[in-house]
């Protein structure tokens, strides 16, 4: 299958060819340590999101949610499988830089908002921008048009300890779409937030999905927050045990427990 | 966007007291190496500001074939006429009679206050290593009388207030350090003498002032027997005179000659200092001095070097260990005060990591930081040391070349201490920041 890659015109667009992946993995496996200390986190993955998909992992502590989500962003190499990012194959033949395609394609938020302390909330949406090399004007308007749509343009000069929770928590999405990313992976984002904030944050990345094209796989725990979502993914011991659509999206798709469908 | 600059920005407390605490080691570092030209300065200074090539003084009495370590660090003694004989070697420019010996006037300039302190401080320092009076502060001022003869080498080389001497009798001029003024008139042996200029940096090798005087008054002031002593000395003579005539009446008038001659006989000096002219064989004039006048000479760095060598030596010796010892533990400070900033800083440089940061980035951040804080502490601790220099009771004197040095210096251990910290770095595992549970 051809998965061309078109950069979106629309600043907060990530689009891609409709019907391409933005993920695709075949039996990942994840293997830690050795012996004893031998641990299987994963045990064969099988997984597609598409461009604007909204997904939900959910499952137990230790179940292989965050090995997934480091794996997908090429934080963490699998033991064994397959991998494609943005339509690149990434552990098959030679390795591409993986530093590059993290800051280009994946934007990740986590259950802290992870800030860098010393640098402004300006500055630390400015901060994935610098690193892929975008400067000046430009650089600056695209900071500047993410604080607004998040709703945090006039903390932009704060730093992060200057800034409540959540609006640190919006800070650290923009940061994440900074470079209009296609993925974006989220580790418990709301596990530190009250209710209705979390759903603010659900509802917040499902726009952010709709209206930009880009994919979201979100880890929580709470199941009052799934239904904003797609599919939900329940994963146990290192597996998929159930894919269900919500009616969440309007890409919703029917459980595939054989993953693969192409 | 700079993050070396926004993590000194932020933590700019953090930072700029560190920055203090490496510029204030600078500060010493550079201060000891300030002393150590000072020390070197004061034991140079008085012989190069002549301009002689060569110092002539007595031999040793018990090895005529080398000479003392006259005129300034120990006692040399030539009669004053021989300099019209060296004077008249060939390749000799100038002989210039020089006579030198510390003296001190039983009067003290009022204490600044920071000397007040100084000394209240090196009383607290030492109570447990003196015993009562040891340290009572003194009551006479130091210094070292230099007669030269008016017109030839040996005399102040700069005069920074009122004229240098030009009449041959009671006109002295006095570095800055003695705290005469000009005009003032001060008592020395027998006479009043009147400053009538004064000079700056001259010292000797015991960082002493100089009191400048013409070769005359110098050697009435330093050899004329004293007048008590005369007198007895006369007493003595006469009883030998009497008891002469008793025996040899047609001697006496030899013998009180003689007495009197010896008694009243100044004319002596201490080295001779000599100008060649520029065609001249040093080597030469010197074998042709030692041979034919049988006197000790050495050239002007042999003349240096005893009393560098000879005399501040060992102090030399353990400042320059002291100052090593300094630059280590400065860079041992500024070594673990950027690994700790790196330490402080895992967290960030995971999550820098994530965001895809390459290596190079998280690098340059460690390596601006650390150069900011050695090079900027190197300024400021400078700066330090240059402001408090005039507030030193001895000679300190630091250059710009000192000042590169440590800059440089600084900046390799800043880079090699940052090395370190970027080894802990690359050891950061961006998946920390993810490992919530
Ligand atoms: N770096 C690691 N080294 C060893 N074991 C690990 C590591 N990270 C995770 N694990 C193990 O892998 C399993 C899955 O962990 P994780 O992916 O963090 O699960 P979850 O995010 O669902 O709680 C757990 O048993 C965990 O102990
Ligand atoms: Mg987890």
């Amino acid at each position: 299958m051809s998965m061309t890659q078109q950069s979106g015109n629309a600043v907060l667009s990530a689009e891609s060819e409709a019907g391409a992946f933005a993920i695709r993995a075949e039996r990942l496996v994840k293997v830690y340590g050795a012996g004893l200390t031998r641990v299987e986190a994963l045990k064969g993955i099988d997984l597609v999101v598409r461009p604007g998909d909204f997904f939900a992992i959910m499952g137990p502590s230790g179940s292989g949610k965050t090995t997934l989500l480091t794996i997908l962003g090429l934080v963490t190499e699998p033991t064994a499988g397959g991998l494609e990012v943005g339509g690149r194959e990434i552990y098959g033949g030679r390795m591409p830089d993986l530093a590059r395609i993290r800051r280009e394609e994946t934007g990740f938020i986590f259950q802290a908002p992870n800030l860098i302390p010393f640098l402004t909330a300006k500055e630390n949406v400015l901060l994935p921008l610098s690193l892929a090399g975008v400067r000046g004007k430009r650089a600056q308007d695209r900071v500047a048009e993410l604080l607004t749509y998040l709703e945090v343009a006039e903390r932009a000069e704060l730093y992060p300890n200057q800034l409540s929770g959540g609006e640190q928590q919006r800070v650290a999405i923009a940061r994440a779409l900074a470079n209009t990313p296609r993925i974006i992976l989220a580790d418990e984002p709301t596990a530190s937030l009250d209710t209705d904030r979390a759903l603010a944050v659900m509802r917040l990345l499902r726009r952010i999905s709709r209206e930009n094209g880009t994919a979201v796989l979100v880890v929580t725990h709470d199941h009052r927050l799934i239904g904003e979502v797609d599919q939900v993914i329940e994963m146990e011991d290192g597996r998929i045990v159930l894919k269900e659509s919500k009616g969440g999206g309007d890409a919703a798709q029917q459980a595939n427990p054989g993953g693969s469908d192409s | 966007m700079n993050l070396a600059f926004g993590d000194v920005r932020y933590h700019r407390l953090k930072f700029f007291s560190s920055t203090l605490g490496v510029a204030l080691l600078i500060m010493v570092v550079v201060t000891i190496g300030g002393i150590i030209r000072g020390v070197i300065l004061d034991s140079s200074t008085l012989i190069e500001s002549t301009g002689a090539d060569l110092w002539v003084v007595q031999t040793n009495g018990a090895h005529p074939e080398v000479g003392t370590f006259g005129p300034f660090v120990e006692i040399s003694r030539l009669p004053e006429s021989i300099y019209h004989a060296i004077a008249a070697i060939p390749g000799v420019a100038d002989a210039s009679p020089i006579v030198t010996a510390w003296e001190h006037v039983p009067q003290m300039p009022r204490p600044t206050w920071l000397m007040k302190f100084m000394y209240i401080n090196a009383l607290l320092n030492t109570r447990t290593m003196v015993k009562p009076r040891w340290m009572a502060m003194p009551h006479a001022q130091r210094f070292e009388v230099v007669g030269y003869e008016l017109g030839k080498i040996g005399g102040p080389p700069v005069i920074v207030a009122g004229r240098g001497i030009e009449a041959s009798h009671y006109e002295i001029v006095a570095d800055v350090k003695t705290g005469f003024h000009v005009g003032q008139r001060v008592r020395l042996g027998n006479f009043d003498y009147t400053v009538v200029g004064l000079t700056r940096n001259m010292v000797g090798f015991t960082a002493d002032p100089v009191i400048y005087m013409s070769l005359r008054d110098a050697q009435h002031f330093l050899f004329q027997t004293d007048p008590n002593l005369l007198r007895s000395e006369r007493a003595v003579a006469r009883q030998q005179a009497a008891d002469l005539a008793a025996t040899s009446p047609r001697l006496v008038p030899a013998l009180t000659a003689h007495d009197e001659a010896r008694l009243a006989n100044t004319l002596y000096v201490n080295a001779i200092a000599v100008k060649l002219r520029p065609d001249a064989n040093a080597a030469a004039v010197a074998a042709h001095i030692h041979s034919w006048e049988h006197l000790a000479v050495y050239t002007a760095a042999q003349e240096v070097n005893l009393q560098l060598m000879g005399s501040n030596r060992l102090i030399l010796f353990q400042l320059s260990l002291f100052r090593d010892i300094l630059v280590l533990i400065a860079g041992i400070v500024i070594g673990i005060i950027i690994y700790t900033f790196t330490l402080d800083k895992v967290h960030e440089i995971a999550i820098l990591k994530l965001l895809g940061a390459r290596g190079g980035v998280v690098y340059r951040m460690i390596l601006q930081e650390a150069l900011f804080m050695g090079i900027v502490g190197t300024l400021v601790g400078s700066a330090l040391e240059l402001l408090s220099e005039p507030y030193f009771p001895r000679r300190v004197v630091a250059t710009s070349g000192d000042i590169v040095q440590m800059l440089i210096l600084m900046s390799v251990v800043a880079a090699g201490a940052s090395i370190l910290a970027v080894h802990r770095a690359v050891r950061v595992d961006p998946r920390s920041v993810l490992s919530t549970g």
